[in-house]
């Protein structure tokens, strides 16, 4: 570890930090952005210094002999404690109260008569994954605070027609602040650091759900604050448990520590906390709401949330413990969670008309995905969770910031209002279509790495979740097509309003576009460079035949055809068409696909996409889905506490 | 998948499929009309068609329908080619899917009431055969070993024997993919049904012949399917698979000549049954046998 090292690190975390403390006291527009830009710039220049360094390297241990680090982290503990409690008191949320408070003393506990006493060798790691994580993060992420400024300017127009006070200083500082945060869990080995870091992003995202301070913004926020603050507890009392050595295990605070136990008995417990804080960051069910609920918030934060940081810091964590997870109780559990949450959101997807919600549910469904492949554990299964989240990073931001943009010029977030949207704004439908067949469709990245799913789960037996990703599939294929059409429809009377979309906006839609049609055309490349060396180092694993390079290139071949025969097809001049729209011979003007109804007026014949709601909506779907949920965690958390405490003898079933 | 086995499916596919394909059909019409005690068009008719759709003069609702429809027969095709070529079946699987979801945007691109209503019927039928068909090429692997298809060739006993249940299952959603009454609701060719070709409402000329050369193809597709269940490293199996092939095909139409179209949520109800019985049924069982 060189000094350029250390020096890289401490600027991905420090100075997201200080360019938050900056944006905090500018107040005018104008220069702010300028910052904003250039910041972002920096932080995603230094993310890919960083990434391309690492990415393919064997991997590296930094000690940092420094306690007042520790004690800073106890500190940012204690704010973030602080914090909540205060909201809590302020609003009356005596949950929140009681969460903070219980959450302050296991840390003041935890540090104060545990953690001191554990040798601590390596405090930072670096290896591909965590590369791979800082690309994630600094680069779509950085994306993101870019676009947030043409985006903010714009929301604040629609604020101070209600006169609300312009409070975006704080919003910018949030989304650094979350960039530096996540840095924090991605490269910590020490895991009360990674805990510090995982707090932060709880609090930020929690600041930031509440924003705007409508009723409806607080409410989702404390929901947020409960369920996340139930895992930061259960991450504590994971921690306790291993500073303490229970049932024989030696103490330990060193992720790559409880990495090498390989899951063994004596840290059953931790490993299933751990999981648990996992489920509730990554909003698997029955913890999806607060997930839901974040789209109160300006689009950015969503976009944040969604594909770059706070869930991903879930199934990062849950990914990096797959070694421990496999046939076993936690293994199992894990991934039916992960399985049950793809199935049953896949098919609430469908009855949702609401943009945002819909995506909103594909991200808890592809995150339940990943989780499921953590939980099935094999270097296969990793090797498909991985990509699922950076393809899944790439293409929802382009998705969240094609919705945002589009809610602000056509005044909808209704797939529904986006029924010409391919010639009122033409280059946002196109991206949005990009960004949707990212999602789904062959030859994308999404799509290849659900077939690895596929085959790793095929390789280890697991039956139940075979089956429930084919019919988790098809949902995805039904939620997804109907929105497609909608966004391709071509209307032959639609007036273009694309006009006034910012720079920034387009800087940040052209970058996750070429990140996610790039990645994929780039796939068999990246999976060689980087994945499978991760893999072969962390599994002792050499690529097998989960898809056989052939395949790969197959996909990319397709990948790059479809993509050079598109853009033909678009920039071909338009003609007019020949011949209007069939409508039984009633028709009056079928470009507007008006008719003489049976009282000789004149109607419109209109066509809503099938949402099948009586099947498929959150009356039906979502009850028996939590009842399955809950057991599930039940069962496996109780499981863990009998063996991992030792109270009962398994003998061979492990 | 050899270069050799690809160039030889490449060309034998596409330049044969389409012939067995409509040939398929003006039989399909024959013996349909014959269930019906009708005489029929003559064997030949489905050809006849679309020639003279191919000679229509050219009408066209906007200029991107076109377009998809040929990228769906492209699709369609490479997907056939790397089924015959020996494979990978779960590629074959994706790349279909790829190719009807062109056929679903080309629909939803006119704007037309109609077709869109052939559409989200389309997409509806997509979601009740997938997850079978998702299965079927999970379950292959786990019967042969491999995802690719040539990997029939060296077993002892062709695959029926393994996953009877998942022909079963396969059988079912057939019906579907083959466009026969009862699941017909996007596209049909019976002329009573309340909705005939809704999802192809805006096409015609060319654009309507490549949707039924595309048709042809995939129809070839299927009973590739349906074959590869009757294949092993024998040459007996030519013989049992064109038995099988003509025993199903036939089953086909006259479940479609038998059947009255159901509604949507019926379709989706009894296919995702049947999926599910079969599909766990079988797996387990498979299972089973391989611990013990």
């Amino acid at each position: 570890m060189g000094s350029l090292t250390t020096l890289n690190l401490a600027f991905l975390i420090i100075f997201p930090v200080i360019a938050a403390g900056i944006l905090l006291v500018i107040r005018n527009e104008r220069v702010r952005g300028g910052f904003v830009v250039v910041m972002g710039a920096l932080i995603i220049l230094a993310s890919i210094t960083f990434g391309v360094r690492y990415i393919g390297g064997p991997g590296a241990y930094l000690s940092v002999d420094a306690d007042w680090l520790s004690y800073l982290a106890l500190a940012i503990d204690m704010i973030c404690c602080l914090y909540v409690l205060l909201k809590g008191i302020q609003h009356k949320r005596v949950w929140a109260v009681v969460l903070a408070l219980l959450q302050a003393v296991l840390v003041i506990c935890f540090e104060v008569f545990l953690a001191h006493h554990v040798q601590i060798t390596h405090e930072i790691y670096v290896d591909a994954f965590s590369a791979i994580m800082v690309l994630v993060i600094g680069v779509i992420g950085g994306g993101i605070c870019i676009y947030a400024n043409g985006y903010m300017v714009d929301f604040q127009k629609h604020e101070d027609e209600h006169n609300k006070p312009d409070r975006r200083p704080v919003f910018f500082s949030l989304m650094f602040v979350f960039l530096s945060a996540m840095f924090v869990i991605v490269l910590s080995n020490d895991m009360a650091w990674l805990l510090t870091g995982w707090e932060v992003t709880t609090v930020c995202s929690f600041a930031l759900i509440g924003y705007t301070r409508t009723d409806e913004a607080i409410r989702n926020s404390f929901r947020q604050i409960y369920m996340n603050l139930a895992g930061g507890i259960a991450f504590s009392v994971a921690l306790i448990i291993l500073a303490a050595g229970v049932n024989g295990a030696t103490p330990m605070l060193e992720l790559d520590k409880l990495i090498a136990s390989g899951g063994s008995v004596a840290v059953m417990l931790p490993v299933m906390l751990l999981c648990f804080a996992a489920f509730t960051k990554a909003a698997q069910m029955p913890f999806h709401t607060w997930l839901l609920g974040a789209m109160v918030a300006p689009t950015p934060t969503s976009a944040l949330l969604h594909s770059s940081t706070m869930v991903k810091a879930g199934v990062f964590l849950l990914i990096k413990l797959a070694p421990c997870l496999g046939w076993g109780f936690n293994g199992v559990t894990v991934a039916l969670v992960g399985g049950l949450t793809f199935l049953a959101c896949s098919l609430l997807a469908i009855s949702q008309s609401n943009a945002k919600r819909v995506l909103a549910y594909s991200t808890v469904a592809n995150l339940g995905l990943i989780v499921a492949c953590a939980g099935v554990g094999t270097a296969e299964a990793v090797w498909a969770a991985i990509f699922l989240l950076v393809f899944h990073a790439a293409a929802k931001s382009l998705l969240f910031l094609c919705v945002g943009t589009a809610e602000h010029h056509i005044g909808s977030r209704d797939i529904e209002d986006m029924d010409d949207l391919f010639d009122r704004l033409p280059r946002i439908s196109r991206l949005m279509a990009l960004g949707i067949l990212c999602m789904f469709m062959a030859p994308f990245g999404m799509l290849i790495s659900k077939w690895a799913t596929l085959v790793s789960l095929a390789d280890t037996g697991h039956l139940v979740l075979i089956v429930i990703l084919a019919f988790g599939s098809a949902a995805t294929f039904m939620f997804w097509a109907k929105w497609l059409g909608k966004v391709l429809a071509v209307s032959q009377s639609a007036h273009p309003v694309e006009k006034g979309v910012h720079r920034t906006e387009w800087f940040a839609l052209g970058l996750m576009a070429v990140l996610a049609l790039g990645l994929s055309i780039t796939f068999p490349l990246v999976s060689q460079v980087s994945v499978v060396p991760y893999l072969e180092s962390t599994f002792g694993w050499h690529l097998g035949s989960t898809i056989s390079f052939d395949n790969l290139a197959i996909m990319a071949v397709i990948a790059l055809f479809l993509f050079a025969i598109f853009i033909f097809q678009f920039i071909r001049p338009r003609k007019k068409p020949d011949i209007g729209i069939y409508m039984a011979g009633i028709g009056t003007d079928t470009e507007h696909r008006e008719y003489r109804n049976s009282l000789s007026g004149v109607s419109q014949a209109g066509q809503r996409n099938w949402y099948l709601s009586k099947a498929f909506g959150e009356k039906t779907v979502t009850p028996p889905a939590y009842i399955v949920s809950i057991v599930l965690i039940a069962v496996g958390l109780g499981a863990a506490v009998l063996i991992g405490l030792g109270l009962i003898q398994t003998g061979g079933l492990l | 998948m050899s270069v050799a086995s690809f160039i030889i499916s490449l060309f034998g596919f596409t330049i044969l499929a389409p012939l067995a394909g409509g040939l398929l059909a003006g039989i399909d019409r024959k013996v349909t009309a014959r269930l019906q005690s009708r005489v029929g068009p003559p064997l030949l008719q489905p050809f006849y068609d679309v020639a003279k759709l191919w000679h229509k003069e050219r009408w066209t609702v906007n200029n991107y329908q076109g377009f998809y429809v040929l990228m769906s027969l492209v699709f369609a095709i490479i997907a056939g080619v790397i089924f015959f070529a020996g494979g990978n079946f779960l590629l074959v699987v994706f790349i279909l899917t790829l190719s009807t979801l062109l056929f679903v945007l080309a629909a939803y691109s006119t704007r037309s009431p109609f077709a869109e209503m052939g559409a989200e019927r389309e997409i509806v039928q997509v979601m009740s055969y997938e997850p079978m068909v998702i299965i079927m090429s999970v379950t292959y692997y786990l019967a042969v070993g491999s995802f690719n298809t040539n990997a029939v060739l060296t077993l002892g006993r062709p695959i029926i024997t393994y996953l009877p249940l998942v022909f079963i299952g396969l059988l079912f959603i057939l019906t579907i993919k083959f466009r026969k009454s009862p699941f017909d609701l996007s596209y049909s060719h019976h002329a009573h049904q309340e909705l005939v070709k809704g999802i192809s409402t805006e096409m015609s000329g060319r654009t309507l012949a490549l949707v039924e050369v595309t048709h042809w193809y995939e129809n070839i597709l299927f009973l590739g399917w349906v074959g590869i269940f009757f294949v092993w490293g024998s040459w007996l199996a030519v013989l049992l698979t064109v038995v099988a092939l003509v025993v199903v095909y036939f089953l086909e139409i006259f479940i479609d000549n038998n059947f009255a179209r159901v509604k949507w949520s019926a379709m989706l109800k009894w296919a995702w049954l049947v999926t599910i019985v079969c599909a766990v049924v079988n797996m387990a069982s498979l299972n089973w046998s391989w611990l013990g």
